[in-house]
């Protein structure tokens, strides 16, 4: 597979993410399939960021370790990024006068790197430009550097602007002046890209969070309520943003308690309310999902990951709160764990944790981490025909209703644990809602009896909840969706299992050429809790090696499948550095751990 | 005031539950919940009509020894919840109800914030001034050197002003009653579920196990109802509330309608006749789509 990359670095507030979206933009419509991905500090202005995308004509779900173009804003990425780039890769800068150490000019001859100096501020001298246009006479350069013509970069551009007529035409300008300083100055350098598939120019390009939140909108999610912690705020920005044309109501918290409580009481009005948050922020609605656990409150959960402990690395990513989903919280009681993978689940899996906290009256964890929220995907547009709203054993008609005794509503004796439910406002016998251990009508009680009685009918629904969910999906090189394997026939040289974002990166590695002639399965889990170890344990029987890949220190995955079968994975991939898997990184150390 | 006797109409037998009260003899909480169901009543509301928010203390315990759409939660956090409920169905009448405990230490951002966003609930403040169903620790309310379960010596701390508190946070809705007038704090609690906004009602009661120093006897002999007072006057008000050495003043202290609710505020919802109950179905999001190809 023929794949470019680019890298732009520089401060954060100087134009990254412009440039960045400029291009990942232009290259989508122009018949590629894009990645994106950030890397920043916490703080607003200064630090070293990047933005990277990586451009192929065939399908890309991870980065490159090495990049094609290094585009950087200032003399930094000369001394941060120079081993970021492949041979034959070209550095763009418009930094005056730098004099590369001798140990550089090396390493640029022994890789064959060439530099381009961009003079972006006399050329916006020329234009009386302001220095925001910087960022797009750097974005035209680079277009035109990977063999690109301007006009589909002016339309984009155009779009942007076209109610400001003086920032349209000195947009316009610096486009010109961009393509026109590469072709005098730089035209024998060239990237050389893969010719274009229109199948991508329909598609989507967009943030984990923005799937995420269209997901949560197309599931009829009407409340949201959140507190800003990253990486969960991009999704309240996008909701909040887009707050008028859906019509939902939204409520930024005084804090984390508020916003899981505002979340528990709107769905146990009978809404669908959902909030967000990350590590330190769900520490705070642990205490609320525990009660969501006993009143059996069907609720939403997204937890956002980041490394910790405590701030940890804010803007980095990790897999590394598996285990407080499964168990945050005090008491025994059912929850369901999900994660989403990509922009693709990112959306599906949204209705998918309704159903099951409306199916089983429980809370659902549904998570998601730093590269998925802010990675940037081409995904092809949703398929929405096959979203189906259910509310599970929610009584809304009148005359059922007038049949209901208020003893229905915790019943410990019906099947599978799961009562019926009815709503506040309803015309029927009432409830109570109760913290505290109650009996079927939610009355205080304390005895022997009853406590035994309660406690087994919510733990049911978790047994229930554990048939009715889906085993784990396996993938094989050179086969689409989800493969069935015979345990008779079928042998695997290598089975691979892992969750969330690290999907991207394997699912590129099992499509390079690196394992060609290996037969290898990647197993991927969605629904982590309660645990499927079934299919599982079956292709672990098939396969020569078992490696689990994880983004986390301990091997989060592996020790709750030690814990529900008793298997262990002793062969493992970890990382923890608030980093994802990188292609390149990820192809060496399976390869080698093949041999 | 009287009940209807209407037999189309609730009553008081409607709101019966057959569970047994398991409060102190003299408590302060027989009367606000005699009070509360009348209010529902006399506001002709139906068991099956409105939501019943309780914290966690001793009037907590009222949860089950009521009926109506109730909910029992976790210790200081009840607004929020209630809130939540609401903005979910605005045609359901929610009360919440919490503790000084509760409202003053462990959730009192929930109360600052409640009054600030001017949700349309009416919240009642439990007030006795302890900790009574953890055996009679000092709140924020408590006298100065009580002293008090874990406090032998008495609270170092000084009292939280709660009424200077309150009216600093710019509420809509201020109103003191006293758990030994039951036909008063039924006013009240009629008046408060109708007002736009955010009511706060703050009711002293009498804990006979652990308060030794407002005791029922102390607030019967202090508190009296407000005659001809104005309540849009916001100073007169915030003094009345805040001068309680002498004399306390109860009844409706303050209250601003001009103030739109934390919903009506809320441009998404402008002219939207149903409820987010109500809008549960599958949305179509393709011009959202659009903006990102």
């Amino acid at each position: 597979m023929n794949r470019v990359s680019l890298k732009i670095v520089g401060a954060s507030g100087q134009g990254i993410i412009s440039i960045g979206e400029i291009l990942a933009k232009a290259f989508k419509r122009s018949g590629y399939c894009v990645f994106g991905y950030r890397e920043y500090m916490s703080l607003i202005k200064g630090g070293h960021g990047s933005y990277q995308i990586d451009v192929s004509d065939r399908m890309v779900r991870s980065s490159e370790e090495k990049v094609n173009i290094l585009i950087t804003l200032n003399h930094h990425g000369f001394e941060e990024n120079l081993n970021d780039l492949k041979d034959g890769g070209i550095i763009i800068h418009d930094s005056p006068s730098w004099d590369f150490s001798p140990a550089d000019e090396k390493l640029l001859k022994k890789h064959n790197i060439t530099v381009l100096y961009l003079p972006v501020g006399e050329i916006l001298q020329k234009i009386k430009a302001k220095p925001i246009l910087g960022n797009v006479v750097f974005s035209a350069f680079a277009w035109s550097a990977c063999g690109r013509d301007t006009d589909l970069l002016k339309k984009m551009v155009g779009e942007k602007f076209a109610k400001k007529k003086d920032l349209l035409e000195q947009n316009m300008q610096a486009i010109d002046e961009g393509g026109a300083y590469r072709m005098q100055h730089a035209s024998d350098f060239a990237i050389d890209m893969p010719h274009p598939d229109d199948k991508w120019s329909d598609h989507l390009l967009l943030t984990g969070s923005h799937a995420m939140g269209l997901g949560i909108v197309h599931a009829g999610v009407r409340l949201y309520a959140g507190y800003p912690m990253t990486p969960s705020s991009p999704l309240l920005s996008f909701i909040a943003e887009i707050q008028n044309e859906t019509g939902m109501a939204i409520k930024q918290a005084e804090d984390e308690i508020t916003a899981a409580q505002m979340m528990s009481g709107a769905n146990f009005m009978g809404t669908r309310a959902i909030t967000a948050t990350s590590g330190g922020g769900f520490d705070l609605m642990t205490e609320t999902l525990s009660l969501d656990g006993i009143i059996e409150n069907p609720s939403v959960f997204v937890l956002a990951q980041r490394p910790g402990p405590a701030t940890g690395l804010p803007t980095w990513t990790a897999q590394g709160d598996l285990l407080l989903a499964a168990f945050g919280g005090h008491g025994e009681f059912a929850r369901c764990v999900l994660s989403v993978s990509d922009s693709d689940d990112a959306f599906h899996l949204v209705n998918d944790a309704f159903t099951i906290a409306e199916e089983y009256q429980t809370p659902v964890i549904l998570l998601t981490d730093k590269h998925i929220a802010e990675g940037i995907y081409t995904q092809k547009p949703y398929d929405q025909k096959k979203t189906a709203i259910k509310r599970g054993s929610l009584v809304t008609n009148a005359a059922e209703l007038r049949t209901l005794k208020s003893t229905d509503r915790f019943d410990p004796d019906v099947p599978d644990g799961i009562s019926k439910r009815w709503l506040p406002g309803s015309e029927a016998a009432t409830y109570v809602a109760q913290g505290d251990e109650h009996s079927a009508d939610g009355s205080v009680d304390e005895s022997s009896v009853n406590a035994i009685a309660q406690m087994r009918k919510r733990m049911k629904k978790m047994e229930a909840m554990k048939k009715a969910l889906p085993e784990p999906v396996l993938y094989m090189t050179g086969e689409n969706g989800n493969v069935e394997l015979s345990p008779k026939n079928d042998k695997l040289d290598l089975l691979v299992v892992g969750w969330g974002s690290s999907i991207g990166a394997i699912q590129d590695v099992l499509e390079s050429k690196a394992l060609q002639g290996k037969r290898v399965g990647y197993l991927h889990y969605q629904y982590l809790w309660p645990l499927k170890t079934e299919r599982l344990q079956a292709l672990m029987d098939m396969a020569k090696k078992t490696i689990i890949i994880e983004g986390n220190a301990q091997a989060q995955l592996a020790m709750l499948i030690r814990m529900e079968c008793g298997r262990s994975i002793p062969e493992q991939i970890l990382k923890f550095d608030g980093r994802p898997f990188f292609l390149n990184e990820l192809t060496t150390t399976l390869s080698s751990r093949m041999k | 005031m009287g009940i209807k006797l209407d037999s189309s109409g609730p009553s008081m037998q409607d709101f019966h539950c057959g569970n047994k009260c398991t409060w102190c003899d003299g408590c302060g909480d027989y009367g606000i919940w005699t009070a509360v169901k009348r209010a529902l009543v006399e506001s002709n509301l139906h068991p099956w009509q409105v939501l019943l928010c309780y914290d966690v203390g001793c009037h907590g315990n009222t949860s089950d020894k009521l009926l109506g759409y109730r909910f029992h939660g976790l210790h200081g956090r009840v607004i929020p919840f209630a809130a939540g409920a609401k903005l979910a169905n605005m045609k359901v009448p929610v009360l919440a109800f919490g503790g000084d405990g509760a409202s003053f230490s462990e959730g009192i951002g929930h109360l600052v914030h409640g009054i600030r966003s001017n949700y349309p609930i009416t919240f009642v403040l439990h007030n006795n001034a302890n900790y009574g169903l953890t055996t009679g620790q000092a709140s924020s309310l408590t006298w100065q050197d009580q002293k008090m379960n874990s406090a032998p010596n008495g609270m170092p701390e000084h009292t939280l002003a709660s009424m200077d508190f309150i009216f600093s946070l710019e509420p809509t809705f201020v109103a003191r009653g006293f758990s030994g007038n039951i036909p008063q704090m039924t006013t009240i609690l009629k008046a408060a579920m109708q007002h736009r906004g955010f009511a706060f009602v703050d009711l002293l009661q009498a804990c006979p196990t652990y308060n030794h120093f407002a005791t029922h006897d102390y607030l019967l002999e202090r508190c009296y109802e407000v005659e001809g007072h104005d309540t849009s006057d916001f100073k007169k008000a915030r003094e009345l509330a805040v001068n309680t050495h002498d004399k306390i003043a109860t009844g409706i202290l303050y209250q601003n309608e001009s103030q739109p609710h934390f919903y009506e505020r809320l441009v998404p919802r402008q002219g939207k006749a149903t409820t987010l109950v109500e809008e549960v179905v599958k949305q179509d999001v393709s011009g959202l789509m659009e903006k990102l190809v």
